[in-house]
């Protein structure tokens, strides 16, 4: 299952609102994709003593409409995934993930479960850019997502620039379990680039994509190729707030896509103003 | 006011030995065996010499600049002429490098003042006020009524900055790395005292931009002055809070016996390192912290009632709304006054002999500690809806964020007179107004 994921802007929490996105090429196998958790991550890790609570819900306005191989069309899929992830040190978290699947004749299902345990170069490295890896194990069910048993390595590469902000997320994916089990390693990049309107309001853009096996890519046409337009909103230190609109433009792929996200954080650390 | 002078390279009175010599150099600064910071310093020390001077009494000092940057000194807390003060934005020359200048002045007012660089950085988080250049002055006064047997000089820094962002949504310093004189806890000599002693500790947090609180384990500390000033109300107190530039004078009675912590009452500011062993005689063991559960402090406790007779009607009122503007989350803030960032602040024209009420109108998320360069200033009223105080004499005041603070001064002392954040990053980025005499 790729992993697409939008970025949290920063420590500081977001809204967001927007629209756009544009292509989409083909996706390898449209019985692979999974639009759970759409995000391109930045290198902070959530702190110590904190734990991060955020509800990923993607809708598929229009996306797969034919049943293939037994996978459920992903075509008004509405997908609601929780995200927990608590932070262990100054460098170091673990995120939880429960999918979820809404559509209509199918009620609303258990899709599968993640975990995903992420480090990160300290501050006091001084690098230039922001840097962590992720890694994420997760368990999908057959009508979702052939491949069940899935791992993925996450490098994540990040940099502000004045207003400017880009990361980079070159993921490898491996099968554990399905039809591509023998396929090797994927890659997935991602990428985002926004931009500070305000202090409260960013906006930008994000592209997805999976080029199947590395060394080995898809054709064009059957790779996936996604990009978001999507916006954050600042309103609080303990708030995130994103939301965005993609679109794929190729026959294999969803080719639109509504995405939001909503995370609080809570902080269980002692109040104590001298901590 | 004392008049004072400058000379610049070669002249007639090159000749004289001067009273005080500074030399600007590189130097490396061990703060323990394994943290190491390449900075500037003042005759090869951090901090620099400790200078004593006696009020009124005139003094040469002579400043040789053997870096490659342009240098200017600071004599913070003094009523010094504009060309000497040490701020180019007040019309005092920058020190060329490999060059050498000379001050004459008598100093004034009495009391624990210091001396910093007053350059710009910028990025550069290893220069200016995040080095290594700054040290104690004592003016002496005329008669010495202290009521202690010694004195001990305690200097605040942080080092090893770095920008990170904040909760405010802007990049702000961060530091890897913070010392009582120079060294981290642990790796300094102890300050050595004895059972039944009255030790005055002059404490100055020379740090570029943070505010820093202070305890000792098992003693408290009785505030006999702010910024070199005497307190109208002294007050014994368990801990201290400094913000840049702030100075606190306090008697400390030697009475509990033993090996402890005077330190940074917030955990990892003291895990970094600001700390410093207080040893009595005869003492030995491993030093003792004893962790505060809160910090506390108030300024108001120290100062007198207003007399209701004397609000300060006669003072005319200069506003000044502080803000900020974003720049985006990887850039630090630009800071305006009046919603102007220097130099194109305002320049508002004083008259000899009036008394002005500053009102500091914070609009911003952050605290700020303002500085009025070569006056005192009496706080009359600290936050919103407060009432008035008085005889509270600062040249430094933390404005709280989004809160009013009120301050006066009589302009007493013609010249360019600089007005600022005592923040480094701050005034870097335009947090700095220049007051003209008429």
């Amino acid at each position: 299952m790729p992993s697409w994921k939008t970025q949290n802007l920063s420590r500081h929490f977001t809204l967001s609102m927007l629209l756009l996105g544009c292509l989409l090429a083909g996706v390898r196998d449209m019985r692979g994709q999974g639009n759970y958790e759409i995000q391109v991550y930045g290198s902070d890790t959530v702190p110590p003593k904190n734990l991060m609570v955020e509800l990923h819900s993607n809708y598929t306005a229009s996306g797969q409409t034919k049943l293939i191989d037994g996978v459920y069309p992903t075509n008004h899929q509405e997908h609601e995934t929780l995200e927990l992830t608590q932070g262990i040190n100054d460098w170091a978290e673990v995120g939880f993930y429960v999918f979820t699947s809404e559509q209509d004749g199918h009620g609303v299902q258990w899709v599968g479960d993640h975990i995903r345990p992420r480090v990160r170069a300290p501050e006091s490295w001084h690098l230039p850019v922001g840097l962590s890896l992720s890694t994420e194990i997760g368990y999908q069910r057959t009508i979702y997502s052939p491949d069940t048993w899935t791992w993925e390595i996450r490098p994540i590469i990040d940099k502000t620039l004045g207003r400017w902000y880009l990361a980079f997320n070159p993921a490898l994916e491996r099968t554990w379990h399905g039809p591509d089990v023998n396929q090797g390693l994927g890659f997935s990049p991602a990428v985002k680039v926004s931009y500070d309107f305000t202090r409260q309001i960013s906006g930008g853009v994000e592209y997805y994509a999976d080029y199947g096996r590395l060394f080995s890519f898809d054709t064009f046409h059957n790779q996936q190729q996604q990009f978001f337009v999507v916006t954050d909103l600042n309103v609080s230190p303990v708030w995130e707030i994103n939301f965005g609109v993609g679109i794929g433009p190729t026959a294999a792929t969803d080719h639109l896509i509504v995405k939001g996200i909503l995370g609080r954080r809570f902080n269980w650390g002692r109040k104590s103003s001298v901590e | 006011m004392m008049a004072g002078s400058l000379l610049m390279g070669a002249g007639p009175g090159k000749n004289a030995a001067p009273d005080v010599t500074l030399e600007i150099a590189p130097y490396t600064l061990e703060a323990s065996p394994k943290r190491h910071f390449r900075t500037i310093a003042y005759n090869g020390q951090v901090p620099g010499p400790l200078l004593r001077m006696r009020q009124g009494q005139e003094q040469t000092v002579e400043v040789r600049n053997l870096t490659t940057d342009a240098e200017v000194v600071h004599w913070h807390g003094l009523f010094l002429p504009s060309a000497i003060d040490g701020a180019m934005e007040e019309g005092t020359p920058m020190i060329a490098p490999g060059a050498t200048a000379r001050y004459t002045f008598r100093p004034d007012p009495p009391g624990f003042r210091w001396f910093h660089t007053h350059t710009f950085a910028g990025n550069n988080l290893d220069k200016a006020q995040y080095g290594g250049q700054h040290g104690f002055l004592m003016i002496e006064p005329s008669e010495n009524a202290g009521n202690y047997d010694r004195e001990v000089f305690i200097g605040l820094h942080d080092w090893g900055g770095h920008l990170t962002g904040s909760d405010d949504g802007s990049m702000n310093p961060v530091y890897d790395v913070s010392t009582i004189n120079g060294k981290m806890l642990g790796f300094g000599d102890p300050v050595r005292v004895k059972q039944g002693e009255r030790v005055l500790m002059h404490i100055l947090n020379s740090s570029p931009t943070e505010v820093h609180w202070i305890a000792l384990a098992s003693h408290t500390f009785q505030v006999i002055a702010l910024d070199g000033n005497a307190v109208p109300h002294p007050q014994t107190v368990p801990m201290l809070r400094l913000a840049p530039a702030e100075r606190v004078s306090a008697l400390v009675q030697m009475n509990a016996p033993g090996v402890w912590v005077l330190g940074e009452v917030r955990k990892h500011v003291q895990a970094a390192g600001m700390g410093i062993v207080i040893e009595y005689a005869g003492a030995a063991g491993k030093p003792v912290w004893t962790q505060p559960n809160d910090l506390v402090w108030d300024y108001r406790q120290f100062a007198a009632p207003a007399d209701t007779k004397q609000l300060g009607d006669e003072a005319v009122r200069i506003i000044l709304a502080i803000d900020s503007k974003f720049q985006g989350h990887g850039n630090e803030e630009q800071w305006r006054i009046n919603g102007k960032s220097y130099p194109n602040t305002d320049e508002p024209i004083l008259k000899t002999g009036q008394r002005y009420r500053l009102v500091l109108k914070n609009l911003s998320m952050d605290d700020h500690p303002m500085h009025l360069h070569r006056h005192t200033f009496e706080v009359r009223k600290l936050v919103d809806g407060a009432s008035e105080m008085q005889g509270l004499r600062k040249d430094v005041v933390l404005v709280p964020a989004k809160s009013t603070t009120e301050v006066e001064f009589v302009a007493d002392n013609p010249g360019k007179t600089l007005f600022h954040c005592h923040q480094q990053d701050h005034m870097d980025r335009g947090f700095m107004m220049v007051f003209q005499y008429a």
